[in-house]
């Protein structure tokens, strides 16, 4: 973006503003819109924060000092990750997350481990629940939350009319959508987290814990058991933000959420469709969803890091081409809502 | 924003877009412009020579790990579209994925990774373990006394058998030659290829990649006529000639586990039971025909028949490698060749 781009298009927008009086809570509003630096219904942004966005708006961009360019990017992030964490529905859906892995070792422990391998193993050690966990979530759930929350990200802001507000704050669009990026990232990571340890305390309250049996048989320490658990949320983690941009990409053309939200989750099953079918093999390395499941690489002995690095190149592969196209159209398009 | 400008930021992920599809292709782009591997030129015959004399005996293959891949479009109707399990009919459709561990004759292993299971092979001196991680069980496998490794898969499923059981079919109905060298799992293999003489085959030809360093059978390959795509290929998907690690060859059954003694669960559950009666050969090499009795009552409700075509006295199955003719009175032939033979041979 040219400095003068980003000079210019605060000033553009600007009579749209005024022009627009009611502000729903619950949106961005950017700290140059507010000076009190309160968002409205006092939900986000830190108190005494905004006094300086004005003063540094003031400023021509290239004359400010690039420190407070990055002072401000770390503000609109801490807003973002703040606005995120704070809406209802993402409170709803990390709770839902939080008790699947709950009430799955509940469940195992009331009713007994019959059925698959899997889940007999967690009658016998706790850790397994972990993976288990995963297992049960990777497939919709998981992909389900993270396409709420990334599908919202700029269509939802588009939709309530609060888009053109946060475009007046100094930062710059490529620098939004790279706070936006951040924030579903950390969301993704948040939930995995929210996972894993779900299922961790679950597992040690309900079961005894001990050395963790891999699929291949081989036994291992706890603590390897415990860092192979973390290399799972770390790819599941990875694979997340490879779908969270890419429903970032989709926001970014729409001004309905749940148009991008809904595509996302299409796209999502379709996917998972296609790898069922035998005849579509050929497709299936070039879909996301079939490198989800490839977590279960970190339970194999040796570890299957070929399998897994393939699947971490898919996802870079996803975030690089979806990021980009997300980038391309926020940048150049017209916003009028 | 100008056009101008609007279209240098959609050439970004333009960009992307090219710079994975190049790292996609960049492997067979290279390899294409690399062209064919070079190897020594050798006729069949040497070829052939070269790859008895090395495993014409119990051949000994340098110490190896990698995955094969097998993939088997045989055109069967009605075969389920997925099917589960490592049962020897699953190998019949689809892809399938096999790891490698050899150390040496007597230290190997073989795992058949599934989503969130893996079944392994594991044998090392004498001891035999089957460890399927779906059903929780570990199995002590008899070994018979007078052959000590077992034969843990269908016997046509690792290059090398499957390379030995073409060779021994090279005989006066078969046209051999050397194709054009292949790559195979990034390796420069000669490619050995065996066509019937008969018309009435169903088969084109075998292709069979031996690595041009080591001699190993890299790849076998069945083509049926016609088609551009093999109908059934096992070959190496990637392959590293080194001493694999130990750990891969000790089994210890996990704490938990179904510790069980018995055959190989995997082929004794699934063998299909022989009816009894006599079953005769017909023909020779690539055109023998199998009869045997058969009751069609027993496939009743099977979708295979469902798509059997009528003839004069029978129902004729056709797959791209194999036709089946089952008689009206209550006898199965089947044999690599037309389903005009087939009749023929039932008289």
């Amino acid at each position: 973006m040219s400095a003068h781009e980003r000079t210019a298009a605060p000033r553009e927008k600007g009579p749209l503003v005024s022009s627009e009086t009611s502000v729903r809570p619950g949106a961005h509003v950017p700290d140059a819109a507010t000076p009190a630096g309160e968002r409205p219904g006092g939900r986000a942004g830190s108190p005494g924060a905004g006094a300086g966005a004005v003063a540094a708006a003031g400023v021509p961009f290239a004359a400010r000092p690039r420190r407070a360019t990055a002072r401000s990017a770390l503000r609109l992030f801490r807003s973002e990750v703040g606005l995120v964490f704070r809406r209802p529905r993402t409170v709803a859906m990390l709770s839902v997350v939080a008790v699947v892995p709950v009430l799955c070792g509940v469940a195992i422990r009331v009713f007994g481990g019959e059925g698959t391998a899997l889940l007999t193993q967690v009658a016998g050690n706790g850790l397994a629940l972990g993976f288990v966990a995963f297992s049960f979530m990777v497939p919709l759930i998981l992909p389900l939350v993270v396409a709420v929350v990334a599908g919202d990200a700029v269509a939802g802001e588009a939709g309530l009319g609060t888009l053109r507000y946060l475009l007046t704050a100094p930062a710059g669009r490529a620098r939004l959508l790279g706070v936006k990026f951040a924030g579903m990232a950390v969301f993704a990571l948040v939930t995995c987290l929210i996972i894993m340890v779900a299922g961790l305390v679950t597992g040690l309250v309900l079961f005894p814990v001990g050395p963790v049996t891999l699929l291949s048989g081989t036994t291992v320490p706890l603590a390897e058991g415990l860092l192979r658990i973390g290399l799972i949320a770390l790819y599941v983690t990875l694979g997340m933000i490879a779908l969270g941009t890419l429903a970032l990409a989709v926001s970014v053309f729409t001004d309905t959420s749940i148009g991008a939200v809904v595509t996302t989750v299409v796209l999502v099953l379709v996917s998972q469709i296609l790898t069922v079918i035998p005849q579509l093999d050929a497709v299936s390395p070039y879909l996301l969803t079939s490198w989800f499941q490839r977590f279960d690489g970190a339970l194999r002995e040796p570890l299957a890091t070929a399998d897994m690095g393939q699947g971490v190149l898919a996802f870079a592969a996803y975030i690089a081409i979806f990021g980009s196209v997300a980038w391309a159209r926020f940048t150049s398009r017209d916003i009028t809502s | 924003m100008s056009t101008r400008a609007r279209a240098v930021r959609w050439g970004v992920p333009a960009a992307a877009v090219l710079v994975v599809a190049g790292a996609i292709g960049a492997g067979p782009v290279i390899a294409a412009v690399q062209g064919e591997p070079q190897l020594p030129e050798l006729t069949a015959e040497q070829l052939i020579g070269e790859v008895g004399a090395k495993w014409s005996g119990p051949g000994t293959l340098p110490p190896m790990s990698g995955t094969i891949v097998e993939t088997a479009s045989l055109g069967i109707p009605g075969l389920p579209a997925a099917p589960v399990g490592t049962s020897p009919l699953a190998l019949l459709s689809g892809s399938h994925e096999l790891k490698v561990w050899y150390g040496s004759a007597d230290r190997f292993r073989l795992a058949i990774p599934g989503a969130m299971s893996e079944q392994n092979v594991i044998y090392n001196n004498g001891q035999a373990w089957w460890w399927d991680s779906a059903a929780n069980t570990a199995t002590k496998i008899k070994l018979p006394s007078e052959a000590p490794a077992p034969a843990p898969l269908p016997t046509a499923v690792t290059p090398p058998d499957a390379a030995r059981q073409a060779l021994a079919m090279a005989e006066t109905d078969t046209a051999v030659s050397v194709g054009n060298d292949a790559t195979v799992a990034g390796r420069a293999a000669y490619e050995l290829v065996l066509a019937p003489k008969a018309a009435e085959s169903l088969v084109r030809d075998v292709r069979l990649a031996i690595d041009g360093e080591t001699l190993v059978p890299l790849r076998v390959q069945v083509f049926a006529k016609g088609a551009a795509e093999p109908a059934f290929e096992v070959g190496f998907d990637s392959i590293t000639f080194a001493e694999p690690a130990a750990e891969n060859f000790t089994f210890t059954p996990p704490p938990g586990a179904k510790v069980t003694e018995g055959e190989l669960p995997a082929l004794s559950r699934q063998r299909p039971q022989m009816p009894a009666g006599d079953v005769a050969v017909t023909g020779d090499g690539w055109t023998s025909v199998v009869t045997l009795p058969f009751d069609a009552a027993a496939l009743k409700d099977n979708p295979i028949l469902a798509s059997a075509r009528p003839v004069e006295g029978g129902r004729v199955i056709t797959t791209k490698l194999v036709s089946a003719l089952l008689t009206d009175d209550g006898r199965l032939l089947v044999g690599a060749v037309t389903p005009e033979t087939l009749e023929k041979a039932a008289g």
